[in-house]
């Protein structure tokens, strides 16, 4: 399961769905990307199991390789100062010993070299499953989405189908939100109104009260307004 | 997730949105949430969920409700909306024409609400747009 299954997602939506909207989602790649998932992270378990064994004799390998290499140069100190001090004979004895502990290290060092690569080779192995394992997750997840996008389209089908019936459409059902809308932003417009006529009521009345209202006019002040304009003419 | 999706349900019908919207949200037979907010009550959204994420998806029209030689105007009409349309994006599925959102699924319910409300005004907008072409 390497390959990219957007490609085929889109095949299913393109023919997923049923007369009446049901959805059909491929159960099957979900059975397969769920067991391919299971298979990596059981993998990934296993090996980290095996790594942790195979760790800890690595490190003891490494320890004994250095306790031999520690005796080797101790020896060849040691054979050294025989040489020195002529006692060849001895010294010979002391450089057995030298070529013994070197086989031992030789096939210690075979075995450690053998054990790094079975490390580095499970670490590689458990990257490889782990990138396997997020790839399916995030493919898994398409094929899911799919199926819940289904699930919308089914209902949507099945609103489509009885207010289709009524003989309603997009373009009526648009008018009628827009009414609404509208009668909304009306009702806030007169509320705005309301808002300014009672403010504005209270400034006239701030004013009247300072003595700097509009007086009305009365009708001694339009005879005296008459009678000015008579006297011009 | 029938759980999650009960629980989401419960939420948006208790709640009240800053603006003043409430929602109108039940579960319906194909397993979604059917989402109404007040600010439009014309243009249900379903609400579905996958472990990772929250899916909001609106109904727009179907093509037969485009005129037929108006098609592949409408559909660069929409590819050149979407980027322009905040938190929502128009697409296809089957023969439905679609607004989705798309949430992760750690979304707090304060974002999912201003989500929902945002995406059906954008329904309006999107729908007033196209409106020419439609039969």
């Amino acid at each position: 399961m390497n390959m990219s299954i957007l490609k085929n997602l889109i095949q299913a939506v393109k023919g997923g769905f049923s007369e009446a909207g049901e959805a059909i989602v491929d159960s099957n790649l979900i059975r397969i990307l769920e067991q391919d998932i299971r298979d990596d992270g059981d993998a990934i378990n296993k090996a980290k199991r095996s790594l942790t064994n195979l760790k800890s004799t690595e490190i003891n390998l490494k320890r004994k390789l250095d306790s031999l290499a520690q005796d080797i140069s101790d020896y060849e100190a040691k054979t050294m100062e025989l040489l020195d001090s002529g006692n060849e004979a001895l010294a010979m004895e002391t450089a057995e010993r030298i070529a013994e502990i070197e086989t031992d290290r030789n096939e210690t060092k075979t075995e450690y070299d053998v054990l790094a690569k079975e490390v580095s080779d499970l670490n590689k192995l458990i990257k490889n499953r782990a990138k396997n394992l997020e790839k399916n997750k995030r493919e898994l997840e398409k094929v899911k989405t799919v199926g819940e996008l289904q699930k919308a389209t089914a209902s949507i089908n099945k609103n489509f189908a009885s207010t289709n019936s009524t003989g309603n459409s997009v373009k009526e059902s648009l008018a009628r939100v827009k009414e609404k809308q509208q009668k909304w932003k009306d009702r806030q417009q007169a509320g705005e109104w309301m808002e300014d006529e009672s403010e504005s009521s209270d400034l006239d009345k701030k004013l009247a009260d300072a003595g700097l209202g509009n007086t009305s006019s009365s009708a001694s002040s339009v005879m005296e307004r008459l009678k000015a304009s008579k006297k011009d003419s | 997730m029938e759980n999650a999706l009960n629980e989401l349900a419960h939420s948006l019908n208790t709640t009240i949105t800053k603006e003043g919207n409430n929602f109108d949200a039940i579960l319906t037979d194909s397993g979604t949430i059917e989402v109404m907010c007040s600010n439009n009550t014309e243009f249900p959204i379903q609400v579905v969920m996958t472990e990772k994420q929250i899916l909001a998806v609106t109904h727009l029209f179907k093509t037969s409700e485009i005129q037929p030689n108006k098609l592949a105007e409408l559909n660069t009409m929409l590819l050149e909306l979407s980027p322009l349309v905040p938190l929502s994006s128009t697409g296809m599925q089957g023969d439905n024409y679609i607004l989705f959102g798309a949430m992760a699924i750690s979304t707090d319910i304060k974002e999912i609400v201003h989500e929902l409300e945002v995406q059906a005004e954008n329904t309006i907008d999107v729908l007033e747009a196209i409106e020419p072409l439609l039969n």
